[in-house]
């Protein structure tokens, strides 16, 4: 659906983004990491059209994005920027309204009348802009983004600034877009919304150091492990399950945590084998490193 | 030409929510209107004295002899007549003065407010977005001029001699204020919109912007002093100008309006 390939911007001497590529499929949640300044947002700026790389080409369906297409392109994007960008003055439906217009949308006033359903804003249509909350601003700007369905969409920092309650309501919101077929590429520095609902995730500081499932990135940074907890740890049980071919034994306040290629195949065995040599198993749970683990030994790796 | 449509009908309504982006084109217009009626019929008033027993106006008189329809003016209407058109060309400042503070406010304004970037985020062009900025300071700005001009002539057939109004409804007068005005005033915008699309305040636009205003503040002291003539073909050729002017502005105003400049380089 969405595709870049190699891409570079400079501003001036600064190299910015430096040979970024990925392709996002349809129905996916691609969420880009990096610290400040990592050009996230210069990478979706590129990606919708507002600015051209100096290099590297964004593909939008096949079709590569260029000056002379980029108006007609962008129908097919929706850019969620950082700031909402509302117009304070004009009420809600006035803001939506403009853009379904702007898009060229046939019959606006219903697809304003459709959003302000879907997105909750119904009672608050003939409100300015500027009397909502943060998180009611960051729902008009999702809404406006949405409005006239693209392929698509960008989303910089959705939940930033928000309450608990609004960044669920975007979060879900972002989940019904991956229901809805829609292409996704989240920008956030929130790894746990990251884990809840990427599919896939690109780690990038000014060019991009790892991309995959949060899974993979766990797997290759850190590897499976299963947690045991034993009702009287003993170092005996260790030197049992090295015995028995795990390498990578180590015990615990509770108990032992033993790496391995695969914990659901291999959780069985050790619980078998602790068993077999007399130990009183508490509970067995696949260890499972956070993502901000994962981030931050990924960034400690690349230094600038 | 629905997109330009759809981001004028906002500039119009964000425009009618905040009237005190208005208020200085207001009061060049009540200034512009109030200071002929000073003119020509306050200060002789509050005088006691016509300005007819001046032989300074006389040259006013006897041009009015010449005009086919005002020749029935008395010496004093004839008068009034010729300072009312004189002053006509201050309400051509009108729409320069109310087009500048809008326009000027503009682009810096969306980026200042931040909702500059998710508006070109939507398929609109530059032409459509600079189109629309220039025509939601325009349409504001002739409407005023417009009922600046109704007020005036209402003022002047209540206030001067009989059928003074009458030098009012001339091809050339009609021409200045709804011909030069609105190109005058364009010429001034275009500059407002071309200067905030490159500057960070709104002040420097408005600053540079004004420098319309002098050669209309030119026109104004030689039409008074006898040297200049606003004739139809005079008329007629700085139309011209101000038309081709205008179409280079637009040229210029989507050349330097460079996006990604304004997305990347302002804070």
């Amino acid at each position: 659906m969405l595709t870049a390939s190699h891409l570079t911007r400079r501003f001036g001497e600064r190299v910015a983004v430096e040979d970024i590529s990925f392709t996002l499929e349809r129905g996916e949640i691609l969420a880009l990491l990096g610290p400040n300044g990592a050009g996230k947002t210069t990478t979706l700026r590129m990606l919708a059209g507002l600015i051209a790389p100096s290099s590297g080409e964004v593909h939008v369906s096949g079709e590569t994005l260029t000056r002379r297409n980029a108006p007609r392109l962008r129908r097919r994007i929706g850019l969620l920027t950082e700031a909402p960008g509302l117009w304070d003055r004009l009420t809600v439906r006035k803001n939506l309204d403009v853009y379904a217009r702007l898009y060229g949308i046939n019959h606006p006033g219903r697809a304003v009348d459709e959003a302000l359903d879907i997105f909750g804003l119904r009672d608050r249509a003939g409100d300015p802009a500027a009397q909502l909350s943060k998180g009611l601003k960051q729902r008009v700007a999702l809404a406006r983004t949405l409005l006239h369905r693209p392929d698509a969409v960008l989303l910089d920092e959705p939940t930033s600034g928000l309450d608990p309650e609004s960044a669920r309501t975007v979060r879900d919101l972002v989940l019904r877009l991956r229901d809805e077929q829609r292409s996704v590429v989240l920008s956030t520095h929130n790894l746990d919304e990251v884990d809840r609902i990427a599919d896939r995730v690109a780690v990038i500081r000014g060019r991009l150091i790892a991309l995959d499932t949060p899974s993979g990135l766990r797997a290759r940074l850190f590897g499976a492990r299963v947690q045991i907890a034993l009702a009287v740890p003993d170092e005996r049980f260790a030197l049992v399950l090295s015995a028995a071919g795990f390498a990578d034994v180590r015990t615990t306040a509770d108990g032992l945590s033993v790496g391995v290629e695969d914990s659901r195949s291999s959780a069985p065995v050790i619980v078998r084998r602790l068993v077999d040599a007399g130990a009183q198993i508490v509970s067995v749970a696949a260890e499972q490193p956070s993502l901000e683990d994962v981030y931050l030994r990924l960034l400690q790796e690349v230094r600038p | 030409m629905t997109r330009v449509a759809a981001l004028l009908g906002k500039e119009l309504a964000d425009l009618r929510l905040n009237p005190a982006l208005f208020m200085p084109a207001a009061l060049t217009g009540f200034v512009s209107l109030l200071l002929p009626f000073f003119v020509a019929i306050i200060v002789p008033a509050l005088a006691g004295e016509r300005l007819s027993d001046s032989s300074d106006f006389q040259i006013a008189v006897e041009f009015y002899r010449d005009q086919p329809g005002l020749r029935d003016l008395t010496a004093e209407g004839a008068i009034q007549a010729w300072i009312f058109q004189q002053f006509l060309v201050l309400l051509v400042l009108t729409p320069v003065a109310a087009s500048m503070s809008i326009a000027a406010y503009s682009v810096i304004g969306e980026k200042q407010a931040r909702t500059l970037e998710p508006l070109l985020a939507t398929p609109l062009t530059t032409f459509e977005l600079l189109g629309a900025k220039v025509l939601g300071a325009l349409v504001p700005a002739v409407s005023l001029t417009a009922a600046c001009f109704a007020l005036y002539l209402a003022g002047v057939s209540v206030f001067a001699e009989p059928g003074v109004y009458r030098a009012l409804l001339t091809p050339s007068s009609l021409a200045v204020v709804f011909v030069l005005g609105p190109l005058a005033a364009l010429v001034a915008l275009q500059l407002a919109v071309c200067v905030s699309a490159r500057v960070n305040d709104v002040r420097s636009a408005q600053q540079i912007g004004a420098l319309v205003v002098l050669p209309i503040a030119g026109l104004l002291v030689m039409q008074l002093t006898g040297s200049f003539r606003l004739t139809v073909p005079v008329i007629a050729l700085l139309t011209a100008a101000l038309g081709i002017l205008n179409a280079i502005l637009m040229m210029v105003g989507i050349a330097l309006f460079d996006r990604e400049s304004i997305l990347t380089r302002w804070k």
